[in-house]
């Protein structure tokens, strides 16, 4: 494992972490939060932490899993601190450095996202919930009343319509993929 | 007026959002013009886990638009406009990033060059139209729809240049331009809906939609209008468990629609889970 020192230098010189050394801690973000109840720390407190340099700590938090991307704690922010982007760079470094909070359902929701945009350039709700649905089948369960009401309303669209230039787009997609691991 | 258009993912399989838009667009001479194939734009899924990837999606789009020649892109989702807005402002001061974003839709012949303007539809409506163009289109009197604005989170925020972020006011100005009525006191019009999340955190996203239809129930509206799928969706389905009064949850251009003597039937809104019938007040 990374040690805390390492991945602060990254966190900071890398994602620009380094403007939350401006935190006054005055906790506008943790208010404002939609979801901070079920975090283990609230942005205020995960950002004390990092400053302080407990990284490791902060990587494997499941704080930034309940980000919904709102951005409300960044327009409150007296600070300009740009939050929900700590927010994102946090979950790639707690990915590439393998500390990713181990009951947060949220990757493998982003990861059901992220494979049909791959595969076909775009998504359809069907083609996330199917394969979410194969990793945690519970949450689609209880959601079955939903997904026969919008069935019912043809609303659920079985069927993919791949992007028409499929070959391209997935050079494009590979290329990018190949530039992201250097 | 002609614009570039980006549908997003889920504009078709809406409930009348397509539909909707493109009866109103119609009347109202904004012409849509949809980008040639298009994909998706990646949204909070690639921000949250690629750091070039989450660009290049958004920056295909843009230089798609631009080899069409569309000088703006109008979008219709929340996420879609934050996704491509966000791309652009910081593709433009990241100089390193844009070449190689560019090496990789080279892989097509694209490029993106920087040229388009991103825009939402609903502040096209309010801000590249006078008040007049849109009144004179009206021909049904809404003033007993008492409606409760929903502008969830990612057009006012982070940037807040559209609007005041804290409490928008663009969609209630639309509102009574149509003649209908607004809730001027909606305290919930910019909370969040959960997104995402309201999948693999049903029962701790129920609150955050709890908050949005009691308190424009509490306050006497009889619809809530939003201007994106995903907060269409998440605020409709979820009162299949609230145990509260059921609301309908219209898009604005469905409103609009309405206002301008479409059916409901022609608005797609038979598609809402929680019909449309107007509650007696």
């Amino acid at each position: 494992m990374m040690d805390n020192e390492s991945l602060k230098t990254i966190f900071f010189e890398t994602y620009h972490g380094e403007e939350i050394v401006n935190c006054i801690q005055c906790g506008s973000c943790s208010a404002s939060c939609p979801l901070a109840s079920k975090m283990d720390f609230g942005p205020r407190q995960l950002f004390a932490l990092a400053r302080e340099g407990f990284m490791q700590d902060v990587l494997s938090a499941n704080t930034m899993w309940f980000c919904v991307s709102c951005y409300g704690c960044t327009v409150k922010c007296p600070r300009d601190i740009s939050i929900t982007d700590h927010m994102y760079a946090l979950k790639k470094m707690a990915i590439k450095h393998k500390l990713t909070h181990s009951k947060s359902k949220m990757p493998m929701m982003y990861k059901s996202f992220s494979d049909p945009v791959k595969k076909f350039g775009k998504i359809t709700d069907t083609s996330v919930i199917f394969r979410y649905a194969f990793f945690h089948p519970i949450d689609i369960m209880k959601n079955s009343r939903l997904a026969f009401n919008l069935a019912k309303k043809s609303r659920l669209d079985i069927l993919i319509h791949p992007i028409k230039n499929l070959i391209g787009f997935k050079k494009v997609i590979n290329k990018a993929l190949e530039l992201e691991k250097e | 007026m002609k614009y570039g258009f980006f549908p997003g993912c889920t504009y078709s399989s809406s409930a009348g959002y397509k539909e909707s838009t493109e009866a109103v667009s119609k009347i109202l001479g904004t012409e849509l013009i949809e980008i040639v194939d298009w994909n998706c734009c990646g949204a909070t899924s690639y921000w949250s886990t690629q750091d070039i990837t989450a660009y290049v999606l958004p920056a295909r789009i843009m230089a798609l638009a631009e080899k069409q020649n569309l000088k703006q892109i109008v979008n219709v989702c929340n996420a879609c406009y934050s996704t491509l807005r966000k791309a652009k402002e910081k593709l433009s001061k990241d100089n390193k990033l844009l070449e190689t974003v560019n090496i990789a839709l080279a892989e097509e012949g694209l490029k993106y060059s920087q040229q388009v303007v991103i825009r939402h539809y609903l502040e096209v409506i309010v801000n590249d139209l006078e008040p007049d163009d849109i009144k004179k289109h009206v021909t049904v009197d809404i003033k007993d729809i008492m409606v409760a604005p929903y502008y969830g989170c990612q057009l006012n925020r982070p940037w807040g240049d559209l609007d005041n972020p804290h409490y928008p006011t663009m969609l209630d100005r639309l509102c009574s331009i149509l003649g209908a009525g607004v809730l001027s006191d909606y305290s919930a019009k910019t909370s969040c809906c959960g997104a995402a999340c309201i999948m693999p955190y049903n029962k701790d996203c129920l609150p955050l939609n709890q908050r949005i239809v009691s308190d424009a129930v509490n306050k006497g509206a009889q619809v809530i209008s939003t201007i994106c799928p995903l907060c269409q969706l998440n605020v409709d389905a979820s009162q299949l468990k609230l145990k509260l009064s059921k609301i309908p949850v219209l898009y604005f251009t469905q409103l609009m629609g309405l206002a301008f003597g479409f059916s409901e039937k022609q608005l797609g809104m038979q598609k809402l889970i929680v019909p449309f019938k107007l509650a007696e007040g």
